[in-house]
């Protein structure tokens, strides 16, 4: 649906984007993740049509984004900017129905009303920017980007900023997109947010660093391990699971965290054989590093862009 | 066409919300309209001394009176015909003048609100962004500068002397407000709103901006020392070379709007 290819582009000597490329498809929420000035606003951008690259093209339904055709491609695109951006001396309403028109929907009131229910901002039709919430106005910027009813939707850091409650409800929005189908497209420092929504991850700092689902980095990255939680102190037991062959064992009190790289043993297996030895489980959970943890991993080298 | 009328909507609806924005236009129209009936009718009438017998006059009415239309008239009649045809022009540009504001802050303006982007990411064209933000600063200083002239009209009609209002509905008096007026206030605008789409911050395109003054003053004093008179002729010619100016700089502003400059270096 969305393809960039060999994207490049160059700001005089400085390079902000090198030799990036992926696809998004519909249906799929892709995350950008890098940190300040790894490029990530310069390639949505450079998606969106508003600016070109250097290098490399992006490819909408099959068609090169050039010059000539931005302004007819960008029609397919709703690109929510970083700041809402939204006229602060025209109501909620009239800010839509300008931009309904200028998408040139037929029936510009009817796109708005639909708008003012979908995003659940009726209630505010008629007041102005100011006089909402950073989250309200937030939803209001979604709403404008969503009217004309795009199948790609780039999304520049839409809940920074936001209290929770705010950015709960943007990413409940953000979901509802991948719902409908469409290809969604979010740069964030979120990582909290790209592990809630993003099927798929690309850490990019000028260049592609990695780009695959969270849970394929993290284990690429780092070993699976399980934390069995006993009655009684935990110590005892740790011998017993070295001499199963499992060798990475940790122990905090009541707790044992066991690596489970070798693969020597599957987790009920290793279970069974504790509760033969005489371990009280109480629980068994899963150990995931955080998606921080593989970010930064990432950004500290040595892993290379494959998907 | 229907986005530009959809960005025109929207800027006469800000300007609504912000009627402060044409207070100088307001009260620069307002001057205007006042500063001739103040030399032809106010000063004569309390001095007691009529225009016509002013030896600093002579030389225009004699000048004047040479035109075909002004000959019937009484020497008080046509030196104020004339002083009113002179300030006609500063009557049709000033509001015009006033409203570089809006043109000047027009794209600047959309920069620092951070409202350009969302704008630039919709399928209008540089044209019809140029276009809708031009026709926005155009359409009310030219409501306010034919109404001015109504009022203009109607004062003279009520204060100066039998003969004067006929004057001022020559052709010649028509053409300047209705064809040399706005196609001057085209050029200004136009101007205005290219300077907006350079500069970073609005007010050196204001203070650029208001360098537009300049040429309207110079015609002003141009006529009023008889360097310059404005004939059929001089105004279709005048016309003529704004509308090649004006094209022009629709050319000129839609090849410099560098939407990607605006995007990445503007701070």
């Amino acid at each position: 649906m969305l393809s960039a290819l060999h994207l490049g582009r160059r700001f005089g000597p400085r390079v902000a984007v090198d030799d990036l490329s992926f696809e998004l498809a519909r249906g799929e929420i892709f995350a950008l993740l890098g940190p300040n000035g790894a490029g990530k606003t310069t390639t949505l951008r450079m998606l969106a049509g508003l600016i070109a690259p250097t290098a490399g093209e992006v490819r909408l339904h099959g068609e090169t984004m050039k010059p000539a055709t931005a302004g007819r491609l960008r029609a397919s695109v709703g690109f929510l900017t970083e700041a809402p951006g939204l006229w602060d001396r025209l109501t909620v309403a009239d800010n839509l129905r300008v931009y309904a028109r200028l998408h040139g929907r037929d029936s510009a009131d009817g796109a708005v009303d639909a708008a003012l229910d979908v995003f659940d901002i009726r209630d505010r039709a008629g007041e102005r920017p100011p006089q909402l919430s950073k989250g309200l106005r937030q939803r209001v910027a979604l709403a404008r980007t969503l009217l004309h009813d795009p199948a790609i939707v780039l999304l520049d850091e839409p809940t920074s900023g936001l209290d929770p409650e705010s950015a709960r409800s943007v990413r409940a929005l953000i979901l509802r997109l991948r719902d409908d189908r469409r290809a969604v497209m979010l740069s964030t420092h979120n990582l909290d947010e790209v592990e809630r929504v993003a099927n798929r991850v690309a850490v990019v700092r000028t260049k592609l660093v990695a780009l695959d689902t969270p849970a394929a980095l993290r284990a690429r990255l780092f070993d699976a391990r399980v934390r069995i939680v006993v009655a009684r102190d935990a110590a005892q037991h740790a011998e017993a699971i070295r001499t199963m062959g499992l060798h990475d064992v940790r122990v905090d009190g009541s707790d044992i965290s066991v690596g489970m790289r070798d693969r020597a043993m599957s987790v009920p297996a290793l279970v069974r054989r504790l509760v033969e030895a005489g371990a009280d489980i109480e629980a068994v959970i899963p150990e995931e590093p955080p998606l921080e943890d593989v970010y930064l991993k990432l950004l500290e080298g040595g892993e290379s862009p494959e998907s | 066409m229907k986005r530009i009328a959809a960005l025109l909507a929207k800027e006469l609806l800000e300007i609504r919300q912000s009627p402060g924005l044409f207070v100088p236009a307001i009260f620069t129209g307002a001057m205007s309209l006042a500063l001739p009936f103040f030399i032809t009718v106010l000063v004569p009438y309390a001095t007691g001394e009529r225009l016509a017998d002013s030896s600093d006059l002579q030389i225009a009415i004699e000048m004047y009176a040479k035109q075909p239309g002004v000959r019937q008239l009484e020497p008080e009649a046509a030196i104020q015909a004339w002083v009113l045809q002179q300030f006609l022009v500063l009557l049709v540009l000033s509001p015009v003048a006033a409203s570089m504001s809006v043109a000047a802050y027009s794209v600047v303006g959309e920069k620092q609100a951070r409202t350009l982007e969302p704008l630039l990411a919709t399928p209008i064209t540089t044209f019809e962004l140029l276009a809708g933000k031009v026709l926005a600063a155009l359409l009310p200083a030219l409501l306010l500068a034919f109404a001015c002239f109504g009022a203009y009209v109607g004062l003279s009609a009520a204060l100066a002397e039998p003969g004067v209002v006929a004057i001022l509905f020559a052709w010649r008096s028509l053409a300047i407000v209705f064809l040399l007026g706005p196609l001057a206030a085209l050029t200004a605008l136009q101007l205005a709103v290219l300077v907006s789409s350079r500069v970073n911050d609005a007010r050196s395109a204001q203070q650029i901006g208001a360098l537009i003054i300049l040429p309207i003053a110079a015609l002003l004093v141009a006529q009023v020392i008889g360097r310059i008179e404005l004939t059929m002729p001089v105004i279709l010619a005048m016309a003529g070379g704004l509308a090649a100016a004006n094209a022009a700089l629709l050319r000129i502003g839609v090849g410099l709007f560098d939407r990607e400059a605006i995007l990445t270096r503007w701070r």
